[in-house]
């Protein structure tokens, strides 16, 4: 039989304890986390890479990518070649007030024109600006890390 | 009081207010569609469909309606006075949306309610929309504490009807993960259980060591919940360099860190006090309730899904079943905490004994090729878009898999007619199963102690309404 009220002293010895010890939080706008290389922040996109195939926006589970696109010929490489025809994107917007980062437009892109940049402020007082449009989401390849994360 | 589908004669129009300088009144609407009188059932916990008086005998044997007779048909008279208290859908110690109706005699609860549907989202539904391949992102919303164990089963399910088999590799980090989980849910299940009862500081403490969980899902998987990790056929990428020291430090710190919540609530008479004898459940009713888990435990029966009915090579790992003796709210706060050491032992076998080789199946059929053949090859570029397009094949017929979650019993329930998509899902939620017990639990029990009972079951709503 131990002394009534000892277990809750030893319980509050631990909270005591911990006073002194350095708090674990991290103190967000001043001090940043650096995220792990495989992080989902947000999507970057390779217009270069592109062929417009659709994949990503079939296979998305929300349906939250907008894809438009056109058929362009091109100048054969050389005179008398052959004029060949290469898909130009018009439109590639992601609405990340839908996506939930499941990465499965990243993984089915065939070219290797999505990648997950682990970039992860870009909040916006209205809904509207979570639509990245293509030039935006272009602008986020300078960030994505080698070697792509999760990628395969 | 009627009402009636008549215009209101007194109600002003704009036009012949702006005349008389009245103010608009606005025109009484009949909110009975039956036109004159108010329909029987006007109470909005009569959720069950009344079938007329006839039949009403018959459904109630055959258990399809449930005699709702909460309304005090007499006035109640001297001491027999009794209440009935709405607590949630929006209280902060019911664990989400779950809403209570207790009866109470004074201090004591008599009856009680429990009334769900609040988070429904229709998830089953969604996931006949859903590819096999990407429902994972769908089940992994469910349980939202436990999403490694919802993708398992569902994994589980869908190579169950494709008789895929799953390299060793993948099976061992599925296991690595699904422990790791157990134990981070677990933490939140002693945080939260503790908190309820007024020890903040305890769950202060659960949820930052929980986090060290988290950060090592998300070195792993991208995120730190909703991972779509585990997928049919495998996982969905391999684990991360490094992951050994990561999962070694978890293991390092959790015992110490065990240790504290075991000097804050082992022997703290508060503690002990609101939880022994409290919200006791016998291994009969919780065996006719359904409920597994830790609450079934609780009661004395080893009943573990991982000793089972192993699922993913769980066998070859040496653990014990936990079990209590009382089945009250303190037997599963032990078997919590028990279970946390049971699940560091496993992932402790299972790092040690991670064998080499591929996380993901070698079926074409399943898999996609590797990339680095994209590039290479048409037909590896063709059979890419196939595959995704219309998603995998996969054979008619119906499966049941199941596993240990934190909680209890998870089961998948999956119907395919032969195509990409599955014609039925269905998951056996185990905060579903679990949340019947209330009733029997909180019987003539003390109201200070329902959100001890109720956090005790770890309910997660997400789990419950799906
Ligand atoms: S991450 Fe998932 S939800 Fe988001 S755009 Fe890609 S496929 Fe769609
Ligand atoms: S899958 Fe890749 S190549 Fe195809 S449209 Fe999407 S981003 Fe472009």
């Amino acid at each position: 039989m131990t002394l009534p009220g000892y277990g809750l002293l030893k319980g509050m010895g631990v909270t005591l304890r911990q006073m002194f010890r350095k708090p674990i939080t991290v103190q967000y706008p001043k001090v940043r986390e650096t995220p792990v290389p495989r992080a989902r922040g947000v999507i970057a996109l390779d217009q270069e890479a592109c062929t417009v195939c659709m994949l990503c926006a079939r296979q998305c589970p929300d349906w939250c990518i907008y894809i438009e696109g056109h058929k362009e010929e091109q100048e054969p490489s050389k005179p008398g070649g052959r004029v060949r025809v290469r898909a130009e994107l018009d439109r590639f917007d992601i609405d990340y007030a839908l996506c939930m980062y499941c990465g499965i437009c990243v993984e089915v892109c065939p070219f290797d024109a999505l990648f997950w940049s682990p970039e992860y402020e870009y909040t916006e007082h209205n809904m509207d600006g979570m639509l990245h449009d293509m030039d935006r989401l272009q602008d986020w390849l300078a960030t994505v890390p080698e070697p792509p994360g999760l990628q395969q | 009081m009627t009402r009636t589908n008549e215009p209101d004669q007194t109600a002003l129009t704009g036009e012949a207010a702006a005349q008389t300088g009245e103010r608009p009144r606005r025109r009484t609407v009949d909110v009975w569609l039956t036109g004159t009188e108010e329909p029987d059932y006007t109470d909005e916990a009569s959720q069950e469909f009344q079938p007329d008086d006839t039949e009403r005998e018959l459904a109630e044997q055959l258990g399809s309606v449930v005699d709702d007779d909460y309304f005090i048909e007499e006035q109640p008279q001297g001491d027999d006075e009794r209440m009935i208290v709405n607590m949630g859908p929006q209280h902060p110690s019911t664990h989400g949306v779950l809403r209570l109706q207790i009866e109470l005699e004074g201090e004591i609860i008599r009856r009680t309610k429990p009334i769900i549907g609040y988070l429904h989202t229709g998830m089953e539904k969604t996931a006949e929309d859903l590819m096999f391949m990407q429902g994972g992102t769908n089940v992994t919303r469910m349980d939202y504490l436990a999403p490694f164990h919802n993708e398992l089963c569902y994994s589980l399910a869908v190579e169950r009807l494709l008789g895929t088999d799953i390299p060793p590799r993948a099976q061992a980090i599925r296991i690595l993960m699904t422990e790791l989980n157990r134990i981070s849910s677990h933490l939140v299940a002693l945080a939260t259980n503790a908190m309820d009862v007024g020890a903040i500081s305890m769950m202060l403490y659960g949820f930052r060591d929980r986090e060290q969980i988290l950060d090592f899902f998300e070195k792993a998987t991208g995120l730190r919940m909703n991972h779509n990790y585990i997928r049919p056929g495998g996982v969905a990428a391999d684990l991360p360099p490094g992951w050994r020291a990561d999962v070694t430090e978890i293991l390092d710190t959790l015992p110490r860190r065990l240790d504290q919540y075991d000097a804050i609530l082992e022997k703290n008479p508060i503690w002990v006090e609101r939880t022994q004898n409290v919200g006791v459940v016998t291994t009969e009713e919780a065996l006719a309730y359904g409920l597994t888990g830790p609450t079934l435990r609780a009661t004395g029966l080893e009943w573990d899904l991982r000793k089972s009915n192993p699922y993913s090579g769980i066998e070859q790992y040496e653990f014990d079943v936990i079990t209590g003796e009382n089945g009250d709210v303190y037997d599963r706060y032990r078997i919590r905490v028990d279970e946390i050491y049971q699940s560091m032992n496993i992932v402790k076998q299972v790092t040690d004994t991670m064998p080499k080789g591929d996380y993901m199946t070698g079926d074409r059929k399943v898999a996609p090729p590797p990339r680095g053949r994209i590039n290479e090859s048409m037909e590896a570029l063709i059979h890419h878009f196939k595959l995704f397009t219309e998603g995998f094949r996969v054979p008619e017929g119906e499966t049941y898999a199941a596993v240990e979650s934190p909680r209890g019993e998870l089961g998948c329930y999956l119907v395919s007619t032969g195509g990409g998509k599955p014609w039925r899902m269905h998951t056996r939620a185990p905060s579903f199963y679990n949340i019947q017990g209330l009733p029997i639990m909180m019987a003539d029990s003390l109201v200070a102690d329902t959100v001890a009972t109720i956090a005790s079951l770890d309910p997660i709503m997400g789990d419950v309404d799906r």
